[in-house]
């Protein structure tokens, strides 16, 4: 039945192809622009570490005042410097990072070489084994460097290809805010999206050049800034230049947690330190700590740029606007056909039967909707590519949208054709036949 | 009256198609509704592109010097200006930063206890020279003179202290201050500076975000000499098509006379803007791409329909030739018919329009959307819809009345 449907939907499409043309048109440039920007959402939205953002986790803790005015109840994104040092230090996590990032003047250990500004990351030595960070030459950095502060860099592999032309360099130096650092690794491409462990520089957009270990690049002759600084109290400024006072926070801390029960003793471990530090007189509000995986983390801090939420919002108005276009389109195509319906129904075919033949037509205007609607969200994603946006870079089409987009179309097809196939074997065969 | 002749029979034929033209008028009151939304953003969009900030922003070029910290030489601003106006072809130069590069504003007050914040406004501050540099336009009073200057460490050190200076303000910030009074000699507060307006200027927007605060600005200037500082040199220079071979050649001259600095970046205030509004009309021109699907697609919609109810009215049409219709008079029916839906479905959107925009208001913090948009879409939407029937109205204009004796 569903065959001989088909072949009856084709045949009526065919005689009018300028209204199934129209009808077609509709949906595709619909579908165009709605699966562009659900893809870029899909992409901007992504999990930037599939395989292991259930095991990462961000650790908040409450060091402000008690009465500090306008605070919100959400405890701060980052940490001070202290409680970073002592989160740090807890071994409740088996795998933990402290970072942020900021640019520091290097350049060769060679006369003559230019000084250029360059972005960096402080960071400890987990960050690569727990973010997946691969290497091209050398290692990581261990935590016995860490402890040591030792003047070691791991470069990117865009500024291995900047200074060393892409060659193992490994055991050279460079001269980074004055001292003199060895290069001790390669990362190969790394830049997952958003870039979710320190979100205050940008959710999205290039990686960074360098990384050097945390505890080494505070001890640096520096002041470029040291990440998102959140300070209260009167001084507005106060660590600026002074990334250990109390009363700011800036640093990033990660752990992972493997099981869910390290995650609940983590949690505890938070809450206990939160009291300890409460009876030290550091701290004066409740514990107030909080334990996100990375995907919650993401959740909470609404990553997703509001032009691309905007944009979706209107790409779905043009998809309504088409769909409505359809209905009415539909609604002519089947009144068209009264007479043919009339005469099928006087020949004993059911309400049902008309019914479903007039979905099924419905059905394959959407598919061929769909169909033409993939090449137009690909020149629409094309478009976006050009766009000078920190998050273009990352968008793309896979597989899942391809399907996203063929399911769309022949879902608001069918939803669009419901009312016209209703009207459609509403009609009375007597009045049709009489007409004929 | 004749018209109104003509438009009761078609009232009447729209009342047998209710579907259809309940549909047609729905799809042009969202279309009217989106349309309008889009076309102002867009053209908010377009008019942040294009307003001045009020600096002479062709002649002007910046360079960021970073010094690095831990090292053991001494530099200084002051010889890094002189040194850069050395370089030929630069009119003047300044340490300090252009608008619209890290724009931030700053509490102002009206009076000297500063416990009442009035407004808030972009401050420029800078070396000597920087109205110089900047190119502004004093309207009023007098530009500042070297000799008056407080030097630049009493600014940023000022603390208890509140030091008097003398300050450029605004035309719009001094309207706001003393509203029709002669601001010249007056005073306003900081939260550490106490600052005497020694002149006005016309022009000076800090940042461009299209609200009218943009304007609100005032210019200090201290005096650079022996300190290091790490920042903004901008230069001027007197042609403006010579300004990238000049502002390369004063980046050499600052690199020579301040070797301990990197300088982090260079451009010239134009690429600047440029690279400032990329990314807000790459967005603009995805929603002008999305306003011509809108707009194709509805003419679509209307000319699909048209074509079906031509072509099902084929007998009707030939019967009204052949009783002496005009063929006139039945291309008019099919305008005057699209011209009825089109206007039901423009009232509708206009409604619709001012919901989309209420929610677009509280949800992207967009403006009110002004009525004269609604007026542009309603016109276009007119001329669309015209368009999108004179296919089919031919058409049916032809049919013969000979159609009348035959059958469908």
């Amino acid at each position: 039945m569903f065959a001989y449907y088909l072949n009856l939907a084709l045949r009526s499409l065919k005689r009018n192809k300028v209204l199934t043309a129209l009808m077609v048109l509709a949906i595709a440039l619909g579908i165009g622009a709605s699966i562009t920007m659900l893809t870029v959402l899909h992409n901007l939205a992504g999990n930037p570490l599939p395989g292991k953002s259930s095991v990462l986790f961000h650790p908040q803790v409450d060091p402000r005042p008690m009465n500090l005015a306008g605070a919100s109840i959400a405890p701060p994104d980052n940490l001070t410097y202290i409680d970073a040092v002592n989160l740090y230090h807890l071994k409740a996590a088996p795998k933990r990072v402290l970072t942020s990032a900021n640019w520091l003047p290097a350049r060769l250990d060679q006369p003559g070489s230019p000084l250029d500004m360059t972005t960096t990351r402080a960071t400890t030595a987990d960050f690569f084994s727990m973010f997946d960070v691969p290497f091209t030459y050398g290692s990581a950095w261990s935590q016995a460097d860490d402890n040591d502060h030792a003047q070691v860099v791991v470069l990117s592999r865009d500024l291995n290809d900047k200074l060393f032309g892409g060659t193992n360099s490994v055991g050279k130096e460079l001269v980074i805010a004055t001292k003199v650092f060895r290069v001790i690794g390669v990362i190969g491409p790394w830049n997952p999206q958003p870039h979710f462990f320190d979100l205050g520089q940008g959710a999205f957009g290039p990686a960074r050049q360098m990384f050097i270990p945390f505890f080494t690049w505070l001890d640096l002759p520096q002041d470029y800034g040291y990440g998102p600084m959140h300070c209260w109290g009167n001084n507005p400024s106060a660590g600026m230049h002074n990334p250990k006072v109390a009363d700011c926070t800036w640093a990033q801390f990660w752990v992972e947690l493997d099981t869910s029960a390290q995650v609940s003793a983590y949690r505890e471990a938070l809450v206990h330190y939160s009291q300890q530090q409460k009876q030290l007189g550091r701290f004066t509000r409740a514990p107030n700590v909080r334990l996100r995986n990375l995907v919650d983390w993401l959740d909470y801090k609404h990553v997703i740029p509001v032009v691309v939420r905007m944009q979706t919002w209107i790409a779905f108005g043009v998809f309504l606007i088409c769909m409505v276009n359809v209905v009415g389109l539909l609604v002519a195509k089947f009144l068209r056909k009264s007479g043919e319906i009339g005469v099928r129904r006087a020949l004993g075919a059911s309400r049902r039967a008309v019914f479903m033949q007039c979905l099924i037509e419905a059905g394959v205007v959407g598919v061929a909707g769909g169909l033409i609607g993939l090449p137009l969200a690909w020149c629409g994603l094309w478009m976006v590519h050009q766009q000078p946006v920190s998050f273009a870079a990352s968008t793309h089409l896979d597989v899942t949208m391809l399907v996203a987009a063929i399911v769309l179309a022949i879902v608001a097809t069918l939803i669009a054709g419901l009312w016209p196939a209703w009207r459609a074997a509403r009609v009375a065969p007597a009045m049709q036949v009489k007409s004929l | 009256m004749k018209m109104l002749m003509q438009v009761r029979p078609i009232v009447a034929a729209l009342r047998s198609h209710k579907a259809a033209v309940t549909l047609l008028v729905l799809e042009i009151a969202l279309t009217m509704a989106v349309l309008a939304n889009l076309f102002f953003i867009v053209r908010g969009t377009m008019e942040r592109a294009h307003t001045p900030t009020g600096i002479a922003e062709s002649q002007i070029g910046v360079i960021q010097s970073i010094g690095v910290i831990g090292k053991n030489v001494k530099e200084s601003t002051g010889a890094n200006l002189a040194a850069l106006q050395a370089v030929p072809g630069v009119q003047s130069a300044a340490f300090g930063a252009p608008p619209l590069w890290n724009a931030g504003r700053v509490p102002v007050f009206r009076i000297a206890a500063r416990q009442h914040k009035t407004l808030a406004a972009y401050n420029s501050l800078g070396s000597q020279g920087l109205s110089q540099t900047l190119g502004l336009h004093i309207v009023a009073g007098h530009d500042f003179v070297d000799s008056h200057l407080p030097t630049i460490m009493q600014i940023f050190g000022a603390g208890k202290g509140h030091p008097t200076i003398p300050a450029l303000v605004t035309r719009s910030l001094a309207h706001k201050l003393y509203g029709d009074a002669d601001p010249l000699g007056k005073m306003f507060y900081t939260g550490s500076l106490n600052l005497r307006v020694i002149g006005v200027i016309d022009h000076l927007r800090g940042n461009i975000t299209g609200r009218a605060t943009d304007d609100d600005s005032f210019v200090v200037e201290g005096l650079v000499g022996s300190q290091d500082f790490g920042g903004g040199y901008m230069i001027r220079v007197k042609d403006s098509a010579r300004l990238p071979q000049v502002l390369r050649a004063a980046a050499a001259a600052l690199q020579k006379a301040s070797p301990g600095h990197v300088q982090a970046k260079m451009f010239t205030f134009s690429d600047y803007r440029a690279d400032y509004f990329s990314s807000a009309l790459a967005t603009s021109h995805m929603l002008v791409a999305i306003m011509l699907i809108l707009l194709i697609v509805t003419a679509l919609g209307v000319g699909g329909l048209a074509s079906f109810w031509v072509q099902q009215r084929r007998r009707h049409i030939g019967m009204r030739r052949a009783l002496g219709a005009t063929r006139g008079n039945i291309l008019r029916y099919f305008q005057i018919e699209n011209l009825l839906i089109v206007t039901a479905g423009i009232v509708l959107g206009a409604i619709v329009a001012y919901v989309l925009n209420l929610a677009l208001m509280q949800h992207f913090e967009l403006p009110r959307l002004p009525p004269d948009y609604l007026v542009t879409g309603a016109v276009a939407l007119w001329i669309l819809g015209q368009l999108a029937v004179l296919g089919p109205a031919m058409r049916a204009s032809h049919v013969s009345p000979v159609v009348a004796t035959r059958a469908v």
